[in-house]
């Protein structure tokens, strides 16, 4: 088989380049500490919430700067989140555990790196810092239904003196 | 290859069946474009006054099955039925099975595409819709009639092989020595991956679905459903990247002007396709719950190789393009770009295609990255990418090669040529406004498959681009998917200009004869051609990245965590 | 098409230098990877709320 010789050293740089971005992203995985989200929410029924934390969702203290925030999603509202935000202190690290009893949704706060998809029967369990205070919108960014464009949400990270608990 | 007398005299059976598949293709095509253009202008806020918000989901299940599963089935379907033929220079083996097969996949597209539209005529009775997009997740449920149209397309086209298999077996019987023709091995190995790929939305849609929707089953697991799918909706992809590759290898040079670098390179790219096209379908659902990290991780790293054939074809592409530049007299370093017949529309249609190719395999580089996905997943960051690969190098690549083959199964000269020179350029600026302000607004965030991307109940939070502002995005997309449409609007009135002319107006203007390869098949290794080795690969790599995931999702109950159907609301 | 008839010589394998091909080829090279280190290390990495867990 005959190979320009420009063609072979392409193919090598071709493949330096492929190692490369797989070493960029294991980098991001050991490096910097991004953490993919995977099967350690367990399983769940989706049509019986009883006797789950998802019956009465919302945030709970669980540490001294340890949340964690259960999130029922359905057509179409985040609850907590749609009509009442969800409130946590700035400086905390908060674990999320979102499901849903009817459809699929996405669960992101946009313009950040929290996304993700959300699963009837399955528990979405994520962990992120919350540093500073501030505000983000919560998008259902997976087609749920006719109602899904109006299906948002709040977080509000309030400043560590003015948090008055869950 | 036989001298100068068009296809369509030498095979006017097997022509029939290009032209019908490609009819239909073409009528999806304007239907789904114009869809488009409506979603363009209503998500942006443009112009709102054609459908309710409520109905968008139903015109995007639309323009999505019409193009990426209708438009583009049928037209690979015409296109491979006119390589095979013209590969062995002899009939297929019986017309009334390839009218079958056409038939068997043009009722499943009336069925589905009844279901759908179902969703947007008021009259309509009220369950009778399928608002559930191009991806069809459950718990979200859609007439019967989507699924078993949906299933049926799958079946005539596992048919549409089986024809041109049997055409294989019966040319091998007296070539048993000679390498397979490029055109007839590429439509082989396409076909191969279809085959398994398609194992993944048949048994979906077959075992659970159909039985689910229609009250024989209570309940499916959705991640199990969903990742049936996924095990089959990025194979899908190169179901519709392989026949633009067929175009850009096998006719594309002599369009240059020139000729093939070299066949075994070409004869490479497939196989390493059909390796490794399947068991990366996890990369669609890095951000799920339920998957362990490790099945992520393998399904990213067969998916980072999967780069190598296409940037292998860039290479081979391109310098095919630059030996017919330089043998029609260009010169210099880049100046031989210039030589290249820029005026033709198919030359310059799929040489567009190539071009935008490129941009669109950086975005899905990006879309390969595991943890970079929480960057870009669901959000408009998506549509753009997919909008510049299967919307342009792939369906560019159809319409322009239309120029070409079609005059070659009419025997009509192409009419209208002055709209047909305009047409690409015109996709490529469309495409270029749409697409670039989609990649930016998806960085802020703003969701995909969407109605109404703005905040509505939520107040005090704004989308923050890093170049320009979101409603310049919003307008960019507006204006970019008008355009679009306009260029399908020409290509359909030179189209239906060809087919309706009279027949006798004189010989086609277009040369069917595609000129020798540089380096020919005869230069490359013998297993190239080995499909049943190839095959058996590709069979185990998916059982390493499939079968254990698989078995997890299965031994908790294969319906359990288990749903039952929900309406979208409608 | 007449691409055919305008062609002014037919060069062979041998003669043929894919010089081109090879510029073209590098400079996208170098596009994609100061597009992927932006992409990842700018837009990515310095983005606020990553997953730790």
């Amino acid at each position: 088989m005959e190979i320009h010789r420009y063609e072979k050293i392409w193919f090598v740089i071709a493949l330096l380049m492929i190692v490369g971005f797989i070493a960029t992203i294991a980098y991001g995985a050991v490096g910097a500490g991004v953490e993919m989200i995977a099967d350690d929410g367990g399983t769940m029924d989706p049509n019986d919430v009883s006797g789950t934390e998802f019956e009465d969702p919302g945030v709970r203290q669980v540490g001294e700067d340890h949340y964690e925030v259960y999130v029922l999603s359905q057509q179409f509202l985040f609850r907590p989140g749609t009509t009442e935000p969800i409130r946590v202190p700035a400086g905390s690290t908060v674990t999320f555990y979102i499901t849903s009893t009817d459809v699929m949704h996405g669960f992101a706060l946009a313009g950040t790196n929290l996304n993700v998809m959300v699963i009837p029967g399955q528990v979405a369990k994520v962990t992120v810092e919350f540093e500073d205070p501030g505000e983000y919108g919560i998008v259902c960014n997976e087609y749920c239904g006719n109602g899904h464009h109006s299906m948002e949400g709040k977080v509000v990270v309030v400043p560590e003196s003015q948090y008055e608990g869950p | 290859m036989s001298a100068e007398s068009p296809f369509v005299e030498r095979f006017p059976s097997e022509a029939r069946i290009v032209r019908l598949n490609l009819g239909v293709a073409f009528i999806a095509l304007f239907i789904g474009g114009l869809f488009g253009a409506i979603q363009s202008l209503h998500r942006t806020g443009v112009y709102r006054g054609l459908i309710q918000s409520s109905d968008y989901y139903s015109m995007l299940t639309a323009h999505g099955v019409l193009l990426a599963l209708v438009f583009t089935t049928f037209f690979i379907a015409g296109l491979f039925h006119w390589g095979i033929t013209r590969s062995f220079d002899r009939n297929a083996p019986s017309q009334w099975f390839s009218m079958t097969w056409f038939g068997v996949m043009l009722l499943g597209t009336v069925l589905a595409t009844i279901a759908i539209l179902g969703g947007l005529i008021p009259f309509a009775p009220d369950d009778l819709n399928a608002a559930v997009l191009y991806t069809f997740y459950a718990p979200m449920k859609a007439h019967p009639l989507f699924y078993i149209g949906a299933a049926l397309l799958i079946v005539g086209s596992w048919l549409a092989g089986a024809d041109w298999f049997w055409s294989y077996f019966r040319w091998r019987k007296t070539n048993s020595d000679e390498r397979i023709p490029l055109q007839a091995f590429m439509v082989l190995v396409t076909w191969l991956m279809w085959y398994l790929a398609t194992l993944g939305v048949a048994t979906e849609v077959v075992v659970f679905l159909i039985p689910w929707s229609l009250g024989i089953i209570p309940a499916v697991d959705p991640l199990l459903t969903r990742t049936l799918f996924w095990f089959f909706g990025h194979p899908v992809v190169y179901f519709w990247l392989l026949p633009a590759y067929f175009v850009w290898y096998t006719i594309l040079p002599k369009l240059s002007g020139g000729r093939l670098v070299s066949d075994p390179l070409a004869r490479v790219s497939f196989v390493l396709f059909l390796l490794l096209s399947t068991p990366v379908g996890f990369h669609h659902q890095y951000l799920d719950p339920g998957i362990a990290e490790g099945f992520k991780f393998i399904a990213m790293s067969n998916t980072m190789f999967l780069l190598l054939p296409s940037l292998l074809t860039a290479f081979t592409v391109v310098a095919s393009m630059e030996h017919g530049a330089r043998q029609r007299g260009g010169k210099g370093l880049l100046g031989w770009l210039r030589a290249l017949p820029w005026d033709e529309p198919a030359f310059a249609g799929v040489a567009l295609a190539g071009l935008m190719f490129a941009a669109g395999g950086f975005s899905g580089m990006v879309n390969a990255g595991m943890n970079l996905n929480y960057l870009v997943h669901n959000t408009q960051w998506v549509p753009g990418h997919f909008h510049l690969t299967v919307g342009t190098a792939a369906a560019l690549t159809f319409m322009a090669i239309s120029y070409w083959l079609v005059p070659q199964v009419t025997g009509k000269r192409l009419q209208l040529k002055g709209l047909a020179i305009v047409q690409p350029y015109l996709w490529f600026l469309g495409m270029t406004l749409m697409s670039n302000a989609m990649h930016r607004s998806g960085l802020a965030g703003v969701p995909r498959r969407t109605a109404e991307p703005e905040w509505n109940a939520v107040s005090g939070i704004a989308y923050e681009t890093i170049v320009g502002s979101f409603q310049e995005t919003q307008l960019q997309i507006a204006v970019g998917g008008v355009l679009l449409f306009v260029s399908v609007v020409l290509f359909s009135m030179v189209m239906f200009g060809t087919f309706l002319v009279r027949a006798d107006l004189g010989p086609i203007r277009v040369s069917g004869s595609l000129p020798r390869p540089l380096s020919t098949a005869e230069d490359g290794p013998l297993v190239l051609d080995n499909l049943r080795l190839w095959f058996t690969i590709a069979v185990v790599l998916v059982a390493i990245a499939y079968g254990p995931p698989f078995f997890d999702m299965i031994s908790d109950g294969v319906f359990w965590p288990g749903t039952p159907p929900t309406t979208s609301g409608l | 098409m007449s691409t055919d008839t305008e062609i002014e010589r037919e060069i062979s394998h041998e003669e043929f230098t894919p010089i081109g091909t090879a510029t073209l080829i590098a400079v996208y090279f170098v596009i994609l990877v100061v597009l992927w280190v932006f992409t990842y290390f700018v837009e990515f990495l310095g983005r606020e709320l990553t997953v730790v867990g």
